[in-house]
């Protein structure tokens, strides 16, 4: 029964992907393009060669990061909408640490720098929660605003106090994330990141900390009878939530920008929302999912430069993909249909006495 | 010091209220129909960014910002049905929903425009709406030009504050609009039909955030980007709460966001020693905090965010 | 001639049809048939809510319908106010057949319900409340002026007393249920509903309903009076049906009638046959309460200064009809809720922190009267729900809940479906998906096999089948064969008489008699579950 339940949680997202695709491919019939063409400059984009495939897993590290962010919030019943203001003071610390702890060695101060930025993105990340807990605002509204404060702080640093030369950004750091694997290039911020989904994979389904989690995700009342500390538990997912973006920032910085400009860290929140939502709530899922929308991104630019057609065509087919997945899940999920599916396999939904 | 006390810097400062509001305000009050409906629509910025692209479009197409604001009812509507279907039909999570179409509807609208002039960087320019001075009034000093020299569509927004007033309190279809999205059961055995009346609020919803946001195009500055909307749903959002999900309520919220806004832009010129970013937080902080001290839980529609299935026989 | 005989023949037709719907009561005043539902039968599945019931009903009668929970009353009335449909059966107004096919044809039909929890918008006034969905102009503005006096003058008509511009949260729940009968007659209503309409009233207002329903009756509209409690019932009646197990068992005129026979045929029995010994004395006290009160002044959702124990190794069952406080008991046993007053003891050592955890970890277990809500985890399989308190236990887990280790936890799951017949195709099957029976016996399995001290088992066999139940009442016993003192509350007097060792009635938030679960005396308990005591006068 929990195999057939996966299966249909796997084919949601797969079919919404195929069908998006599908209707990308229309629409780029419709503006008078060459669908087939379109998409093999696509792939080719982000498989091509071995620089395209490293830069592809360059683009995904971060996703990965804020995806992850928000299905641990998600989890426990938490919308973390501020992924993208804790990526940015994640990043903020780093620069602060960087800056100021010279002269230790470069490993020791990247490590120091990561952690930071995991505090720094954890604290970002409890204000919204400290709200919800104590005045039972809506979470939301407050992390969607800290994000365009944070932004605007990373702003006003990168063009004022930490400011290098006369563009407005900050110098670059000096201890940087290698790339590994040579010729493939794989960017040690990925691994990290791929390390981090197993550190919250085995949290969620192998610690009883992590399985009272998501009880309280899933039914909150039933977990405040069975004693669980809803409260705590709530807490610990809006702090790990944002420890975790602040990290995806620390090593987006360390790993491939270096220094901190205009559209550091944008648009890596939301997208981390959507990310988790069709990656089903599941680390796993996470990785891939941020991994294709990598792909996406990264091809879309080959894609523009071979056919003259703007990026924003992947754009839509990525927006489609979370909208259809969305809605194939409420859909899956309606109690006529779960009814569906019983009698399609044959055996009866109650069993007997 | 002297320039602020200055009349006119008060006069600019004011009218800038005014118009900085008025985004807010009609937004707002497009989620306050939705919100008293039962549906919780977190999809304002979405909405509002891809009305802004029709407007813009169709505004320089036809050199019409009319038809302008027209389109960017139309296109928010249709946004709106596809939320309107997924939340109400098959139920799924309205916040969720809400984040699907604040991507999908910038991103359409990013297509749009880029199909439409090209992958190049420089802002192309529309004609904007002119001004509608109201006769007589508008000749009052101080006041009349800061409450009577705007384009109407200001106008529409400050009208449309007494319209949903007397709506929700005065008329037997705002009784029973109301009675939906607090009990839908009782609503539904009084005979109300409860799904009607939650498509007829993500119609007007999407009709009105898109009208806001083709305003910010057509009205307010003659250009889109992508990044045209800056968060203004949310801040919407935030008025309605702090409204009380009344229409002078949001007014009065809208108001008071639109003054920080202008507050913080007459600031940056002002004061050209303060980094401009610090200056541009503050509506956001006013947001947070304001919120923060009156923000209450159990306030709004009772079933407001519930999904309502019809029961079985 | 023909003609003659024509005219015979209608004559003694309309004579025959006179004495069929036109009665004398016992004023001598004529009374119209409003209603009559004949052999309404209502099958959900295989099991019968209602079967073959007769009720009649006259113009100006209060008629009540008197019947435990589960006899199959609010099958009926929702049949009546067209939610459901009857499988046979037919329904008659004013003589002709009627079919009832929604609730808006129901009150076209002069039916009129106020349901015992009010269908009230809380932040709209009384004047909002009664307009709400009515259009009986065509303006599309509310004439509120025009209105109000005709909202007034019918309040008036009924000794109807409201507030008509307060907001409903403002008004106390005799008002409340005020503005719902207002509602029912301004919509036209002729025969008013009322579900238990005094449950959640205080004395004072209770009298206050009563001259309403005699200014109703006078007036020449019927009520139907659902009720359990037989003071009312006996005050209030001009005829009582009683339906037990969803027939009708007798209707009779109050002034045949008496407590005693009232109370006998509700229940519909004179002994319990015993097939287990019953304990009579305890050592030690697991739990005790003193002096406790919760929410006092309600009625309905509080408890008002109540002393209770429950011994090791028995079964104190709590006997009272739903909605006399027993929820707020369960909740506070187990740690949910916190006294206003009173002191509470657990293993005679005072509660440290009133949450579920301090209970639960010393030695507390519950079987909660909302499994899906209360007690399972409905999208996580049968496994993990069934593992879920044990999740730091060394077998399950290393290092407290460092490490979980599956195999385990699935032998420890199928341990439990096996012991307990948890009967499912696989225990990583969404619980959801699994029948009220088995979800209970995993919540039975979760809650025994953590060897409680004290297990609060509320409703626990509510919806079940007889062999789920009797699954369930054995393992209750084993435990406190074991030592397990059992706090067994319900609604389903059988199974409290079944299975209690001592029983106590609660009624209206007080413990209102405590008596022994050997040869208990049925007539006086369930004289006091309806508020009564034996011996007052009637």
């Amino acid at each position: 029964m929990n195999t057939k339940n996966n299966l249909i949680k796997i084919l949601v997202p797969i079919i919404a992907i195929v069908v998006s695709f599908l209707v990308g491919a229309i629409l780029i019939a419709c503006i008078g393009g060459n669908p087939i063409e379109a998409f093999s400059y696509l792939f080719r984009g982000a498989f091509g060669s071995a620089s395209n495939i490293s830069d592809t897993f360059v683009k995904a590290t971060p996703l990965i990061f804020t995806g992850l962010a928000a299905t641990f919030a998600y989890r426990c019943g938490v919308f973390n909408l501020g992924a993208e203001g804790q990526f940015v003071m994640g990043a903020v610390a780093s620069i602060w640490i960087s800056t100021t702890l010279t002269g230790i060695p470069a490993p020791l101060q990247l490590v120091i720098s990561i952690v930071g930025g995991a505090i720094a993105g954890g604290l970002w990340g409890v204000i919204p929660g400290i709200l919800k807990i104590t005045r039972g605002l809506n979470e939301m509204i407050v992390s969607i605003m800290l994000n365009y404060v944070a932004i605007l702080f990373m702003g006003y640093l990168y063009s004022g106090p930490l400011r290098e030369g006369s563009v407005p950004q900050t110098g670059s750091v000096t201890a940087r994330l290698a790339r590994l694997f040579s010729p493939i290039r794989i960017p040690e911020g990925f691994i990290i990141a791929l390390v981090l989904a197993a550190v919250i994979y085995y949290y969620l389904f192998y610690t009883s900390s992590g399985f009272k989690l998501r009880t309280v995700g899933l039914n909150r009342t039933a977990a405040e009878y069975n004693g669980f500390p809803v409260k705590k538990l709530i807490l610990i997912s809006f702090i790990v939530s944002g420890a975790i973006a602040g990290i995806g920032g620390s090593v987006e910085l360390h790993g491939t920008q270096f220094r901190l400009m205009s559209g550091f860290g944008e648009g890596y929140g939301f997208d981390g929302v959507a990310i988790a939502l069709i990656g089903q709530l599941n680390p796993v899922g996470t990785v891939l999912v941020a991994y294709l929308f990598a792909v996406l991104r990264k091809g879309a630019t080959t894609m523009q430069v071979g056919t003259g057609l703007p990026t924003s065509v992947i754009d839509i087919i990525q927006a489609l993909v979370i909208v259809f997945a969305v809605a194939g899940s409420a859909f899956v999920n309606l109690p006529k249909i779960r009814q569906v599916f019983t009698n399609l396999t044959g055996k009866s939904k109650k069993e007997g006495k | 010091m002297e320039a602020i006390m200055n009349v006119n810097f008060i006069q600019e400062l004011l009218l800038s209220m005014v118009r900085m509001a008025t985004p807010i305000l009609i937004v707002a009050i497009a989620e306050l129909y939705s919100e008293r409906a039962g549906l919780v629509n977190i999809g304002l910025d979405g909405m509002m960014a891809f009305g802004a692209l029709a407007g813009f479009l169709t505004c320089y197409i036809t050199n019409n910002p009319y038809l302008g604001i027209l389109a960017g009812a139309i296109c928010g509507i249709s946004v709106n049905m596809v939320y309107a279907f997924c939340t109400i039909t098959l139920g799924a999570e309205q916040i969720v929903y809400g984040m699907a179409i604040n991507i999908f509807a910038p991103a359409l609208a990013s297509f749009i425009y880029k199909i439409y002039f090209g992958i190049n960087s420089t802002l192309i320019s529309n004609t904007l709406m002119s001004a509608a001075p109201i006769p007589f009034l508008g000749k009052i000093p101080v006041l009349g030009n800061v409450l009577f020299n705007h384009t109407p569509i200001v106008y529409l927004a400050y009208l449309l504050v007494p319209f949903t007033y007397v709506f929700f309190n005065k008329t037997k279809a705002g009784l029973n609009f109301k009675a939906v999205g607090e009990f839908p059961k009782a609503a539904e055995s009084l005979g109300i039909n409860v799904i009607r009346t939650k498509y007829l609020a993500s119609v007007i919803c999407g009709g009105l955030a898109g009208i806001g946001g083709a305003y910010l195009t057509t009205s307010y500055i003659g250009t889109y980007s992508d990044g045209v909307v800056s968060g203004r749903g949310f801040i919407a959002l935030s008025a309605v709460i702090f409204g009380r999900w009344m229409p002078g309520g949001v007014l009065l919220a809208a108001l008071l966001f639109g003054f920080t806004d202008a507050l913080q832009l007459r600031m940056q010129v002002l004061n050209s020693g303060t980094p401009y970013q610090l200056l541009a937080m503050i509506p956001y902080l006013c947001t947070l905090f304001v919120l923060a001290f009156f923000g209450i839980k159990k306030a709004g529609p009772k079933a407001n965010g519930r999904p309502f299935f019809k029961e079985e026989r | 001639m023909g003609i003659i005989c024509i005219n015979i023949y209608d004559l003694l037709n309309a004579i025959k049809q006179i004495r069929e719907w036109k009665s004398i009561n016992a004023s001598g005043v004529c009374m119209k048939e409003i209603l009559r539902m004949e052999n309404i039968t209502k099958k959900f599945g295989e099991v019968y809510a209602n079967k073959d019931i007769n009720l009649t009903i006259m113009e100006g009668e209060v008629h009540t319908l008197l019947g435990e929970n589960g006899a199959g009353k609010s099958t009926l009335m929702n049949i009546l106010i067209g939610l459901y449909q009857p499988t046979r059966g037919d329904i008659y107004r004013y003589g002709e057949k009627v079919k009832i096919d929604s609730p808006s044809r129901a009150v076209k039909l002069g039916l009129g319900m106020v349901h015992q929890h009010f269908m009230l918008v809380e932040a709209m006034t009384v004047f909002e409340n009664i307009i709400l969905g009515v259009s009986n102009d065509k303006s599309i503005f509310i004439k509120k002026d025009a209105i109000k006096k005709e909202i007034i003058a019918l309040a008036a008509k009924y000794s109807l007393d409201i507030e008509i511009d307060k907001e409903v949260t403002e008004i106390s729940v005799g008002a409340q249920q005020r503005v719902e009968i207002l509602k029912a007659l301004y919509r036209g209503a002729e025969v008013l509903i009322l579900d238990e309409p005094t449950a959640a009233l205080t004395d004072i207002e209770v009298e206050g309903l009563f001259r309403i329903i005699r200014k109703l009756t006078a007036e020449k509209k019927s009520v139907i009076f659902i009720s359990h409690k037989m003071r009312e019932v006996l005050e209030i009646s001009d005829q009582i049906t009683i339906l037990r197990a969803g027939r009708t068992i007798a209707t009779l005129a109050k002034d045949n009638t008496d407590a005693a026979e009232l109370a006998n045929l509700m229940i519909g029995k004179e002994l319990v046959t015993c097939e287990h010994e019953k304990v009579t004395d305890t050592k030690e006290n697991i739990i005790s309460l003193a002096n406790v009160s919760y929410n006092k002044n309600s009625k309905h959702s509080g408890i008002r200064d109540i002393t209770l124990a429950v011994g090791k190794g028995e079964i104190l069952g709590i006997a009272g009809v739903d909605g006399n406080g027993q929820s707020q008991l369960a909740q506070m046993v187990t740690g949910v809720i916190s006294p206003d007053h009173g002191e509470v003891l657990l293993h005679a050592k005072k509660i440290a922190k009133f949450i579920p955890g301090y209970f639960i970890a010393s030695g507390v277990s519950h079987i909660p009267e909302d499994r899906n809500k209360m007690g399972l985890i409905g999208t996580m399989s049968v496994k993990e729900n069934l593992v879920l308190k044990r999740l730091e236990k060394p077998e399950i887990s290393l290092g407290k809940g460092l490490f979980l280790k599956k195999p385990a936890m699935v032998k420890c799951a199928e341990n439990m479906k096996d012991k307990y017949d948890i009967r499912c195709e696989s225990i990583e099957q969404e619980t959801r998906n699994l029948s009220g029976g088995n979800q209970q016996k995993i919540i039975l399995a979760r809650e025994l096999e953590e060897n409680p001290d004290l297990l609060v088992a509320v409703h626990p066999t509510r919806g079940l089948d007889v062999g789920a139940t009797r699954f369930i009442h054995e393992k209750m016993l084993d435990s406190r064969d074991k030592g397990c003192g059992v706090l067994l509350i319900s609604a389903d007097f059988d199974e409290v008489l079944k299975l209690s060792d001592r029983i106590a009635v609660m009624f209206e938030g007080q413990i209102v008699g405590v008596y022994p679960g050997k040869n208990p005396p049925i007539k006086e308990i369930s004289l006091a579950m309806a508020g009564k005591q034996m011996g007052q006068g009637d």
